[in-house]
């Protein structure tokens, strides 16, 4: 389906020194330097997968999606979506893949998503009745019937991101990509979007590729992560085997009656105690997890515990922060 | 007074970064146009085989052209969208907060702007002087470009009033546009004024527009000019566009804030 | 090939009525298009006429003839304000912004959905005032039937030519950081164009002609229906209109490739 070998991507970043005396020197002769985006990557996706892009602002996951896409080119490497190379952007290729992008929009603004979709409609040559049927079902799907013929400027950005979406899938992608498609939403409306994408999945099977700095999305959708840094791919894998690139520990929290003043037992868990020091988090390994917690228990004021996985927002948090634990891959 | 001058400073440094935008913008128009008319009046004289039209002989008529560029190049700037984009986008928000108004701001801008084009014009003017020898009295020519310059002070009062219309108006650069095509044309820019209709001739020098070319392109000639006159329309001119703008813009503030844009 | 042509009409067909419904909007905008360009015209036209009030040629055309040419200009200049004008404008701004990514995803050649997706209603009906206008000259200046019958084609050749610099001019906003300066370029050559080439000294004029081949946009095909004889700068016209346009698919695949799509 999607097949990378050794793709990377340059670009020439020009300089200026800041203030006045800067620009003039930036009259005269332009200096710039060669960043590299993408070091060379390779990647291997199947038809039906969710893969969820990771990595920090400006670590290359967008530049890597217009890759695929066919927007950029890639400066090397060898790359194929669908059988096709994407900077040749191939009539075949355009008309089975759509990429959504949660920053920008495609829509009209100053007309009722409706006459962006029948120009969209033409575009793909969407033959009538077919339309009418996913303008339907979609539009149940996500619930916007009410809004399609309202001018898109007027909607809220939840509901624009819905029609942002629908839009995109009007001709049934075999690729969808979604470059934050969350981004700056409500807690409802990305649940939303969430169920929705999860749905539609379900039922058309498309390939999905999505990045998002929630880490609810990739854990709601993604089957399987890639984390990029500084244009490295530095982990791809399932999302159990991310979960635990800490090892297989388990997060225990605690509340306690009073302030704990004895707190040796806890040091080797890598405790975070909160201000009043009557509650603790601390990072068990799964094989501890019985004697430790009936311990505590035992021994101390609790009045509320619970336990979880260590969630994939602290494994990335740790990661970003200490890189080194990851081996290149 | 540090701040006006921190606002000019960025203003210049960003000329510097679109230096090719300012150029093709604000400059070479009025180089193509010197062109042009260089071309066709020369075109018009030689089919003519006239050595005279309405009192200018050929090499009179590519100075009078030649000044009118000089002239121009201070009193008439390219229009600009800034005004009417900060509207519409919100950013003028940031102005109701900073202890600098939008129409400083946007005063500064254009205080910037004008410098750079007062020292191209000077410096086309004196060259032009010593390379072809033309005689110029010291008197009319600081007369002149100080005409010049009260005439692009009011071109600006014009363009901040239509950018203000952007309160009310997704697109105002059609009002600007309008503006220029009417100027270019009835303020000698194309053709003297005294080969225009004795009637327009009368009633054009009670408007703003022979001040913004004709008027400073006869002084820099030596031609008697009722420069009394001269400063007081344009004045009048200018006080009746800069009150229009400020009421338009309390009108506009009270729009903008009761609708949270 | 006939499908692909049905397709596109039934696409520009889209792009007139969601145009013209965006339009609606603003109605204001709409009718100061309309009045714009009415001064423009107007303007352009007197300016002759002042002209002419003291000589009776300009080269060898008398004031008719160069009217008809300054309608043909204008005619071209109202098609060029209504079908491609405002793309132009902002395309740089699709270029800044990284909106050019959703145009490149789409089954449609790109260059027809980035320059001819905007359609100014308000220009449009300004064909009203250039068409009559370019009709009554003809008559003036006694145009035979023949020429009568070219005049169509020769206002379509005169628009592609037209085009085609106008398209390339756009096209180096990819390698340029600063786009809308292009435009004003794009103008001033539209400027120049406005006036028979005769005017122009020889150097320039062939400079004008047959190196930025502005000048055959107008002088080709008018001194063509005036002088059938005078048929260089006509054939010279169909030439470049060819050449510029394989330039255009050239320099748009070029600038394609060139293309960085501002991040988010």
């Amino acid at each position: 389906m999607i097949h990378a070998q050794g793709v990377f991507k340059e670009f020439r970043l020009y300089k200026k020194e800041a203030g006045f005396k800067g620009s003039l020197k930036a009259f005269f002769s332009r200096q710039f330097e060669i960043k590299r985006a993408i070091a060379p990557l390779d990647l291997e996706i199947q038809r039906g997968e969710i893969i969820g892009l990771l990595g920090p602002n400006g670590a290359g996951k967008t530049t890597l999606m217009k890759m695929l896409t066919g927007i950029i080119v890639p400066s090397g490497g060898r790359l194929s979506v669908l059988g096709c190379e994407p900077a040749q952007r191939l009539k075949y290729f355009r008309q089975r893949i759509a990429l959504v992008m949660g920053q920008k929009s495609q829509l009209w603004w100053d007309l009722p998503a409706m006459d962006s979709f029948l120009l969209i409609q033409k575009y793909y040559e969407i033959p009538p009745k077919a339309f009418k049927d996913r303008v339907e079902e979609l539009s149940d799907l996500l619930r916007v019937s009410a809004y399609l013929n309202v001018h898109v400027r007027k909607l809220s950005l939840g509901e624009r991101m819905k029609v942002e979406l629908m839009a995109s899938l009007l001709h049934e992608p075999e690729v969808l990509f979604l470059d934050e498609p969350t981004i700056g939403l409500d807690l409802l409306s990305q649940k939303n979007i969430r169920d929705f994408l999860f749905q539609y999945h379900q039922k058309r099977n498309p390939t999905l590729i999505l990045t998002s700095h929630y880490m609810a999305d990739i854990e709601a959708l993604a089957q399987r992560v890639v984390l990029i840094i500084e244009g490295h791919k530095r982990f791809d894998g399932s999302i159990n085997k991310f979960e635990n690139l800490l090892g297989h520990n388990k997060t225990l929290n605690f509340t306690f009656a009073q302030q704990i003043k004895e707190f040796n037992f806890f040091s080797p868990y890598s405790p975070r105690w909160n201000a009043g020091g009557k509650a603790v988090e601390i990072t068990v390994p799964e094989g501890e997890l019985r004697q430790v917690a009936s311990h505590i228990l035992a021994q101390y004021p609790v009045t509320d515990f619970s336990t979880q996985k260590t969630p994939i927002e602290r494994v990335l948090e740790t990661l970003l922060n200490s890189p080194e634990l990851l081996k290149e891959t | 007074m540090a701040k006006w001058f921190q606002c000019m400073k960025v203003v210049w440094s960003n000329l510097m970064v679109y230096k090719t935008n300012f150029i093709l913008q604000s400059i070479s128009p009025l180089f193509v146009f010197l062109f042009i008319k260089a071309s066709l009046w020369t075109a018009i004289y030689k089919g003519a085989e006239r050595v005279e039209i309405g009192g200018y002989d050929l090499n009179q008529m590519l100075t009078y052209h030649l000044w009118i560029m000089v002239v121009t190049l201070i009193s008439i700037g390219a229009i600009s969208q800034d005004l009417s984009q900060d509207i519409r986008l919100g950013r003028i928000t940031a102005y109701l907060i900073y202890p600098f108004s939008l129409f400083e701001f946007h005063f500064s801008g254009f205080l910037a702007r004008q410098s750079v084009k007062l020292a191209i014009a000077l410096f086309t003017l004196f060259g032009v002087v010593l390379a072809l020898k033309l005689p110029l009295s010291v008197t009319s020519g600081g007369w002149a470009i100080l005409l010049a310059l009260w005439a692009g002070l009011f071109w600006f009062f014009l363009n901040y009033f239509f950018g203000l219309l952007g309160f009310w108006l997704e697109e105002t650069w059609t009002l600007g546009v309008m503006s220029q095509v009417i100027t270019y044309f009835l303020s000698g820019a194309i053709i003297p004024l005294e080969l225009y209709p004795l009637w327009m001739q009368k009633i054009l020098f009670f408007t703003p527009f022979p001040y913004i070319g004709f008027v400073p392109v006869k002084l820099i000639m030596g031609s008697e000019v009722a420069l009394a006159q001269a400063f007081a329309v344009l004045t009048l001119w200018i006080a009746f566009i800069a009150l229009c703008g400020y009421g338009l813009y309390k009108r506009g503030l009270r729009l903008y804030t009761a609708a949270g844009m | 090939m006939l499908k692909q042509i049905q397709q596109y009409l039934s696409v520009y067909q889209s792009f007139v009525s969601t145009s013209f419904a965006e339009s609606m909007n603003f109605r204001l905008h709409f009718v100061l298009l309309i009045v714009m360009d009415l001064f423009f015209y107007g303007s352009a036209f007197f300016t002759i006429e002042i002209i002419y009030n003291q000589v009776t040629v300009i080269g060898t055309w008398n004031k008719h003839q160069v009217m008809f040419f300054l309608a043909f200009m204008l005619s071209i200049n109202q098609l060029v304000m209504t079908m491609t004008s405002e793309a132009y404008w902002r395309f740089p701004e699709l270029l800044k912004s990284g909106e050019l990514d959703f145009i490149l995803l789409k089954p449609v050649n790109s260059l027809f959905l980035t320059f001819f997706r905007y359609i100014r209603p308000g220009s449009a009906f300004n064909i009203f005032f250039t068409f009559p206008a370019l009709i009554y000259f003809g008559v003036k200046v006694d145009l035979t039937p023949l020429a009568w019958g070219l005049l169509p084609f020769f206002l379509l050749f005169a628009f592609l030519l037209q085009s085609a610099i106008d398209l390339l001019i756009a096209t180096s906003m990819f390698w340029m950081l600063e786009g809308t300066g292009m435009n004003f370029l794009r103008m001033e050559f539209q400027q120049m164009s406005r006036w028979p080439d005769f005017i122009y000294p020889g150097l320039f004029r062939n400079l004008f002609s047959f190196g930025v081949p502005i000048l055959l946009i107008g002088s080709g095909p008018i001194r063509f229906l005036f002088n059938p004889n005078d048929f260089i700068p006509f054939v010279a016209m169909l030439g470049a209109c060819f050449l510029l346009w394989v330039l255009v698919a050239l320099f748009w695949k070029k600038g394609l490739r060139a293309y960085e799509s501002a991040s988010s």
